[in-house]
């Protein structure tokens, strides 16, 4: 193969609590390292401008699109994707909410919806319908109408108060 | 897309005229513009580049005046492409006598956008391409003060 | 008898590995070596292509091969017709034009794929499509229909006469008879615009040649695995078994993604083979716009004829339909558009002619919806219309003219999309329709709440919309039922699956028939290994056919359960019950044997087996309609308009849904708020710009606006079920039906806010921009 890496960049990143150190090309998206270089494939890439907000990811507890990031911005900094959040065996009570108020369809956004949805809920555990929905604002869902989403954040919130 | 507008020049219409002809002239007053070659007695070929909002990329094309009338009118047909996309114009230029020492300049046309451009960038079109008119014409404003002052 | 499991909101048995990230999607398959494809598309939409220089790509690095149509060679040729004009139907014209693989000579819509780069990494591959020169001759763009038609218009197909891609006339009754009765006779020209799918998940594919198996393997996100696994191989030359084809997880289909061959369908699995290596495509959110099919644009002539007292007498539609650069989806979507003209409604007299007409934009196929909602629309502003040239009430009209309950099974005399006779085969409409009116008060709020309202200078409006959907068609689905050694349940059916709970909705059935839990019984759908026939996922039929489907399987392992277990349990068949995972014998509960056992004594090691019996728990059953089963419901909604900004504010929405037996209520509602969201989309957001040269103004999420959690209201959803009589299951589809009457009902609503206007709604989608221009154009006449 005659590709060869031009200015790669030693990057050291910590992820899931794990910490990554790996060579990567600076053009190289936050949203495809994660998917791609570390498998991490639970952060889905929906639109890739910046609109459906599928890829978020949390960066240092912040929610952030990974499509347009470049993954060496996220140098020295901690990443949470959806696969930071629960287990199958042991589900975090926002994704128990969600299976509870079939807060999913095809699934595809809901990693997106889930990161979003754990700072939201960190910044106001006791949001109004109303509040949820603007916050649920910036992450599309085509299967849904939104509305077992909203109730699937209201039953989170129940469970993170308890 | 239709465009259309009008510009108050600081000059007779003869200067104005001129300048609009002189390649190298438009070279420094269209904005992107990286090289405006003559090829022909008409005929001129070159690059701009462009930005409109998310868009960004090069067009390589030909600019043809016609219907030449010194120093009242001419027609200018544009078309370009480059990996963005592609654009079409055509456009009438008029040029009146204001008074004795200003010349208002008439501009009706019609752009043809495809690709990228056209299908990420349509939004802003239109307000990308009237402020680069709006800022061509000044610079050729001030050129055209520079000379005559 | 009780149901311990159908008609339950059991949760659904797929989503821990959705919620956790651990379900495969398309592009989340990693093979080593695996390259990767970006294709060069037009950006002409109408251009002959006169040549293509693809050396400087092939020598960027990184770059593995560079294909256009020419490379092809023999293995170039268009996808093959999926749906065929109507054998028996009389007078129609098709003229079938397939898509291509790669572009040959002529563009025929912007995005059509031209080449295709495959590289080390999707990085190279798209900087490398960028070195492809390509010098095209730009040909005027065919856009609006009428035009199309024109004698002296610009050829989509230089071969045909005409843009017209076929033609097809259908009536019941006698039209112009029913017109010299009528007290009133109203004709509107109605536009319907087109929309996207927007599925999240954008498309792609994956393929791995297996040189030394000589096995090829292909994920796609697809609706129908199984005829893409049939194409591909009789288009590869290879056996069916050669080829397995994999619908994992996909993120929304919505009907595009039921489109076969797609170019890139045509193109990936063809180059994986002649390059023996993986290849992995996927589209990304532009190309989602240009090259996934869209669906919609519709232009009517109607004319309703009706009694002084408001009964219809007759109904004509001539309509275009646009189905873009190619036909591939033959008469479905303008078929369904008739097949729903007529509504619910008792029509005795139809009249109606449509023309499918070329033009150089996106293919159309359905889209969730598929023709329906225009239909809908088109019949339920013929019903506002009429209402207020007559001083009826809304309500009064439409109810004066559903089809009554004694009527079914009720025959049309027309066909449907699927060339069977449109026959509704039952309901209680009238029972929907109260319902709706009662969950939302409208007595009440027309009466007593509305004129305060509009006292306080308030732009509120209440609408009704009644709406029938045809769905769960033939030709079959199929599923094997299987008892494992373990107790549990393996099931596995040809449909694909993208979101719509079949996981848990066919465990449900199983459950019911063999007494287990429903997260004991473990689903394969979408896999062309574990089942061999099968047609997709389309037309609302998921849980109709397939779902009948494994009902009939579960019902023969139930019988040999029963049969074996009496010998077993020296106990007679009628006295066994499915319990827990046991067959138990009634009134002695600690005499039995459990299902895992019962699988091991069926599938013996040694020793005889009786003659003409089947080794195991297992059968294969299909399932085949006479002809659809159709479902009724009913929209209402309360909006409140600004009317500065014209922004709108959905006070109450409420549907009542008829889908025949409720499988799972959770995913019935979730399936029904899916469908109202899109629909609000079709109503008052979603609208491709095409402009006159072709070009897609709008291809991108910040431009085209998909309804966001802030614009949906909270529905209100109830039910009603008049089981179906075509199917044991009772049940009709539901998966389009939320989205099918939305934009008539908005529309409705609209013109009851703004009554003192004289506003009239004569297309779809609208926006804040066009309601605002509509109602100055009111002021202005």
């Amino acid at each position: 193969m005659e590709t060869t890496l031009q200015n790669v960049f030693d990057l050291a990143v910590t992820v899931n609590g794990t910490r990554y150190e790996q060579a990567v090309e600076p053009r190289i998206l936050l949203s495809d390292f994660l998917r791609h270089d570390l498998g991490l494939t639970g952060t889905h890439v929906g639109c890739e401008h910046g609109v459906c907000g599928a890829c978020t990811v949390l960066l240092d507890g912040e929610p952030v699109r990974s499509c347009l990031m470049f993954a060496v911005q996220a140098h020295g900094r901690e990443v949470t994707t959806v696969e930071g959040l629960g287990t199958i065996d042991h589900l975090h009570p926002i994704q128990e909410a969600f299976q509870e108020a079939h807060g999913l369809q095809c699934g595809f956004c809901t990693p997106g919806i889930l990161t979003t949805v754990k700072v939201f809920l960190e910044q106001n555990p006791n949001p109004s319908e109303e509040e949820i929905r603007e916050a649920l604002s910036g992450n599309l869902c085509r299967c849904t109408g939104y509305q077992h989403i909203v109730d699937a954040v209201q039953l989170a919130a129940e469970k993170m108060r308890k | 897309m239709k465009l259309e507008g009008e510009y108050t020049f600081d000059g007779t219409r003869e200067d104005v005229w001129k300048m609009v002809r002189d390649p190298q002239v438009l070279a420094t007053c269209v904005p992107g513009t990286q090289n405006l070659r003559m090829t022909g007695e008409n005929e001129y070929e070159g690059e701009i580049q462009v930005r409109i909002g998310p868009i960004a990329g090069t067009f390589s094309g030909r600019l043809l005046v016609a219907n030449e009338v010194p120093p009242v009118s001419c027609t200018l047909t544009v078309e370009g492409t480059g990996k963005v996309g592609f654009l079409k114009g055509r456009g009438d230029v008029a040029l009146s006598e204001q008074g004795a020492s200003q010349t208002l300049m008439k501009y009706t046309g019609e752009v043809q956008i495809g690709g990228k451009v056209a299908s990420v960038g349509q939004r802003l079109f239109d307000t990308v391409s009237k402020s680069m008119i709006k800022q061509g014409l000044d610079k050729l404003n001030e050129i055209l003060k520079t000379s005559l002052a | 008898m009780i149901k311990k499991f159908i008609g339950k909101r059991v949760m659904r048995n797929e989503d821990p590995r959705l919620l956790t990230g651990q379900a495969q999607f398309v592009d989340d398959v990693e093979i080593p070596g695996m390259l990767h494809a970006a294709f060069l598309r037009s950006d002409y939409a109408h251009a002959r292509l006169l040549s293509i220089d693809v050396s400087a790509a092939r020598q960027h690095p990184g770059v593995v091969a560079v294909f256009t149509a020419e490379d092809m060679g023999d293995d170039w040729f268009p996808g093959p017709p999926l749906v065929s004009p109507p054998p028996t139907a009389k007078d129609v014209t098709f003229h079938s034009r397939r898509q291509v693989p790669l572009v040959k000579d002529k563009v025929r819509h912007a995005g059509e794929a031209i080449a295709v780069v495959i590289a080390e990494s999707r990085y190279i591959a798209e900087d490398a499509v960028e070195d492809i020169l390509v010098e095209f001759e730009p040909l005027e763009a065919v856009v609006d229909l009428e035009k199309a038609l024109e004698v002296n218009s610009v050829l989509v197909h230089d071969d045909l006469e005409s843009n017209l891609a076929a033609q097809m006339f259908q009536q019941k009754g006698d039209y112009e008879a029913a017109r010299q009765q009528a007290d009133l006779v109203i004709q509107r020209r109605i536009v319907i615009e087109r929309g996207a799918a927007a599925a999240m998940e954008n498309r792609g594919i994956v393929a791995h040649w297996d040189a030394k198996s000589q096995h090829l393997t292909i994920w796609d996100t697809t609706q129908a695995p199984i005829p893409i696994r049939n194409g591909t191989a009789a288009r590869l030359g290879l056996s069916e078994h050669q080829v397995r084809v994999i619908a994992p997880f996909i993120g929304g289909g919505f009907g595009p993604k039921i489109m076969m061959f797609y170019a890139e369908e045509l193109v990936i699995p063809w180059a994986a083979k002649k390059l023996n290596r993986p290849v992995k495509w996927i589209e990304d959110r532009r190309e989602n716009f240009y090259a996934t099919t869209q669906e919609r644009g519709q232009v009517h002539d109607v004319e309703i004829a009706l009694s002084r007292d408001g009964h219809i007498l007759g109904l004509k539609d001539n309509f275009l339909h646009d189905t873009g650069a190619y036909d591939p989806y033959g008469l479905t979507i303008p078929l369904n558009t008739q097949s729903h003209d007529m509504g619910g409604y008792d029509i005795k007299n139809y009249s109606s002619e449509f023309k499918v007409v070329f033009t150089n934009k996106t293919i159309v196929t359905p889209v969730r919806g598929a023709g329906r909602p225009q239909g809908i629309f088109v019949i339920e502003r013929m019903m506002d219309a009429a209402a207020k040239e007559l001083g009826m009430d809304a309500v009064e009209i439409r109810k004066r003219n559903l089809i009554p309950p004694e009527a079914f099974p009720y025959e049309h005399k027309i066909i449907d999309q699927a060339f069977a006779p449109l026959i509704f085969d039952s309901g209680n409409y009238k029972a929907v329709v109260d319902k709706a009116l009662d969950m939302i008060g409208y007595d009440k709020f027309v009466k007593e709440e509305q004129p305060h309202l509009r006292v306080d200078g308030k732009y509120v409006g209440i609408a009704i919309a009644p709406f029938v959907e045809t769905t769960g068609v033939g030709p079959y689905e199929g599923a094997r039922v299987t008892v494992e050694a373990s107790g549990k349940i393996n099931v596995a059916t040809g449909i694909g699956t993208q979101g719509q709970g079949h996981f848990t909705s066919f465990a449900q059935i199983v459950a019911e028939q063999l007494g287990v839990e429903v997260n004991d019984v473990r689903i394969v759908t979408g896999d062309t290994t574990e089942f061999h026939w099968g047609t997709g996922t389309f037309a609302s039929r998921g849980a109709v056919v397939a779902g009948n489907a494994v009902h009939a399987a579960s019902s023969i392992v139930r019988k040999k359960i029963l049969k074996l277990a009496s010998k077993v349990l020296e106990a007679p068949e009628d006295e066994l019950e499915l319990e827990d995972g046991q067959v138990r014998v009634a009134d002695i509960p600690q005499k039995s044997v459990s299902l895992g056992e019962l699988a091991v004594l069926a599938n013996p090691l040694r020793g005889a087996v009786e003659p003409g019996t089947e080794p195991g728990l297992e059968s294969t059953a299909y399932f085949g309609p006479q002809y659809g089963a159709t479902a009724f419901g009913t929209h209402a909604m309360i909006l409140e308009v600004d009317p500065e900004t014209m922004m709108i504010k959905i006070r109450r929405y409420v549907t009542v849904e008829d889908c025949g037996t409720v499988l799972n209520p959770l995913i019935l509602e979730g399936q029904i708020h899916g469908g109202v969201s899109m629909g609000l989309g079709n109503a008052y957001y979603e609208k491709l710009h095409f402009d006159e040269n072709g070009q897609l103004l709008n291809a991108s999420f910040a431009d085209y606006l998909v309804v966001s959690a802030t614009e949906m209201p909270r529905i209100e959803v109830g039910h009603l079920e008049t089981r179906s009589t075509l199917n044991e299951l009772g049940a009709k589809g539901v998966g389009e039906a939320g989205a099918i009457p939305v934009p008539a009902l908005f529309a409705q609503a609209l013109e009851n806010a703004f009554h003192d206007r004289k506003l009239e709604i004569l297309e779809m989608p609208l926006s804040p921009n066009r309601l605002f221009e509509l109602l100055n154009e009111e002021k202005s006449r």
